[in-house]
């Protein structure tokens, strides 16, 4: 155990270069909260202070009173609610069988490993993914109210043209992740690529696209109570008529209908989901 | 495996666990019984169906296809964008600020009371998921008027309800060991939550974060649809003009961005989950 001068020295140009590194970290943490601040403070400067019309929100104690008007329930109207309720939660269900049918293809297509012609059909299907999610519920109610006309058959198309993104890429992850050696051994009886498909594939991915699907359906029961808004159905439309009538009350009873269908798809997915796996 | 063999002579391969049981057959049944009563519901006039599609291709290439690009390569468009971007962080930082307590409240092992705090933080955590984001967007209009706070305060509504479940599963899934031995040394609540469970989730809740601000950004593209600032407001003004063009150039630009955020985020969580 003799130390030499130079093994001191050396040591010591170690702990230099470790406090350096560790002071640049610190340099390079500090640096990133400031600029996370100073852009807090743009955002807000910005979208808060500069855009709002503080003169016609008034002093706290006028906003407060104008919250105060959507408290309370208006139990007249609970009785006209059951309707458009079930239409709601049909929309929901029909859109999502719809959007299961449409996505068998995107998640076949979308899959690496048995995409039919991967320079074309990859890519095709990673772009219909993102098209369907990349466009929010209102803007494909828009389009298809605009194109099959007013009623729930939009709504239907919209929730199921919106979920196929998300069923598809979870569908085609779980294809991806396959244990390959059922695949073989189904091909090498001489199956067709529809045979494998259907016995390989299918069996060893379902608890795990089922689980996804009934995740979704939870989903679209939110999404399809306001695609009303823009005339496709079900409890939106009553509300955006109690919003325009100014009957605030009726707008608290609409969300206590959504809320109560919410907590009912809640149940039903929580049981399903341990039912399925 | 033998014995059931010896007794059970007959076994045969079916790709079915129950199969020709009626309760196959029931749930198909259940379900073409459902499908025939909410279509006749919901009033779907079936014999439309079939000439949709057509009429479907003929808007988006009448009315839809020459996008006009030219309408959002524009300085103005550009600063909505900047909004709306502005929009979906604030939403999400301050859906995230409120989101510590509540998912600390909301997770049973973790909660400071079970029979009075975390059902409150549950049920908060829930409305707040449960309630779309439009129609948080539209009743904070009613309240505070058009402009971007109220898109704000609705993201962050959105934002609480999407990442306080995430961060109370989160949470509920630690090791209890840590919380252990910190409360054996007399550690307060504060105390514990900051040296045992914080480090555990730091990872976890920086992707959660960056989901959230991805979903966010999503989000904001449209709460301004009904007055709550950003590119929704565009969209809608021109959704009313019918100038189904601009429409389209501005639905792009919409995909463009999501596209764009998203592989960021898949980039930032893989690295924020490589450094765990």
């Amino acid at each position: 155990m003799n130390t030499t001068i130079t093994d001191v020295a050396a040591r010591d140009i170690i702990i230099e270069r470790i406090m350096q590194r560790q002071r640049r970290a610190r340099m390079t943490t500090a640096l990133a909260y400031g600029f996370g601040l100073i852009l807090v403070a743009w955002s807000i400067q910005v979208t808060v202070i500069d855009d709002t019309d503080w003169a016609r929100m008034g002093s706290f104690g006028q906003v407060m009173e104008t919250a105060g008007q959507f408290i309370g329930l208006d139990f007249a109207l609970f009785a006209d609610l059951l309707h458009p309720t079930i239409e709601t939660l049909m929309i929901a269900c029909l859109g999502t069988l719809l959007g299961v049918i449409m996505c068998v293809p995107a998640a076949w297509f979308g899959a690496m490993n048995i995409t039919p012609f991967k320079p074309v059909t990859y890519p095709l299907a990673r772009a219909m993914m993102t098209l369907s999610r990349s466009i929010h519920e209102i803007v494909w109610a828009l389009f298809f109210v605009s194109a099959v006309g007013l009623g729930a058959m939009a709504g239907i198309f919209a929730i199921a043209v919106r979920s196929v993104g998300f069923i598809a890429k979870m569908s085609a992850e779980a294809i991806e992740n396959i244990d390959h050696g059922p695949v073989d051994a189904i091909r090498a009886t001489g199956a067709n690529e529809f045979q494998v498909m259907l016995y390989a594939i299918l069996p060893q991915i379902l608890p795990q696209v089922l689980g996804v699907v009934i995740f979704e359906w939870e989903i679209n029961i939110r999404r399809s109570a306001i695609l009303g808004l823009v005339g496709a159905g079900g409890l939106g439309l009553v509300f955006f008529r109690q919003m325009n009538t100014f009957n605030f009350h009726g707008v608290m009873s609409v969300i206590v209908a959504i809320l109560f269908l919410i907590l009912i798809g809640e149940m039903i997915s929580h049981w399903a989901r341990k039912a399925v796996i | 495996m033998n014995v059931a063999m010896q007794t059970n002579p007959k076994l045969t391969w079916s790709r079915f666990k129950y199969p020709d049981s009626l309760i196959r057959y029931g749930a198909w049944l259940g379900l073409a019984v459902f499908l025939g009563y909410s279509v006749d519901y919901l009033n779907i006039p079936l014999d439309r169906i079939f000439g949709m599609f057509g009429r479907m291709g003929d808007t988006l290439a009448n009315r839809y296809y020459p996008p006009d690009i030219d309408y959002i390569m524009d300085v103005e468009y550009f600063g909505y964008v900047v909004e709306t971007l502005q929009m979906a962080y604030l939403g999400a930082l301050f859906g995230l600020i409120l989101t510590i307590p509540l998912g600390w409240f909301g997770s049973h092992n973790m909660t400071p009371s079970k029979i009075f705090v975390y059902p409150i933080a549950r049920a908060i955590t829930m409305s707040c998921r449960a309630v779309h984001e439009m129609i948080f967007a539209i009743i904070f209009v009613a309240i505070l008027g058009y402009g971007m706070l109220p898109g704000v305060l609705a993201l962050t509504f959105f934002c609480t309800g999407f990442a306080g479940k995430l961060f109370a599963e989160e949470i509920e899934a630690i090791d209890m060991g840590p919380v252990e031995a910190m409360r054996a040394t007399g550690a307060n609540l504060f105390q514990i939550m900051l040296f045992a469970v914080f480090p555990q989730v730091r990872v976890a809740l920086t992707g959660i974060a960056i989901y959230t601000w991805d979903v966010a950004f999503r989000a904001a593209t449209v709460v301004g649809f009904f007055g709550a600032g950003g590119m929704g407001w565009y969209l809608k003004r021109n959704v009313l003009q019918i100038e189904t063009e601009r429409v389209a150039a501005i639905l792009v630009s919409i995909i463009v961005l999501v596209a764009i955020s998203e592989v960021v985020s898949a980039w930032a969580r893989n690295r924020v989950m490589k450094m765990k």
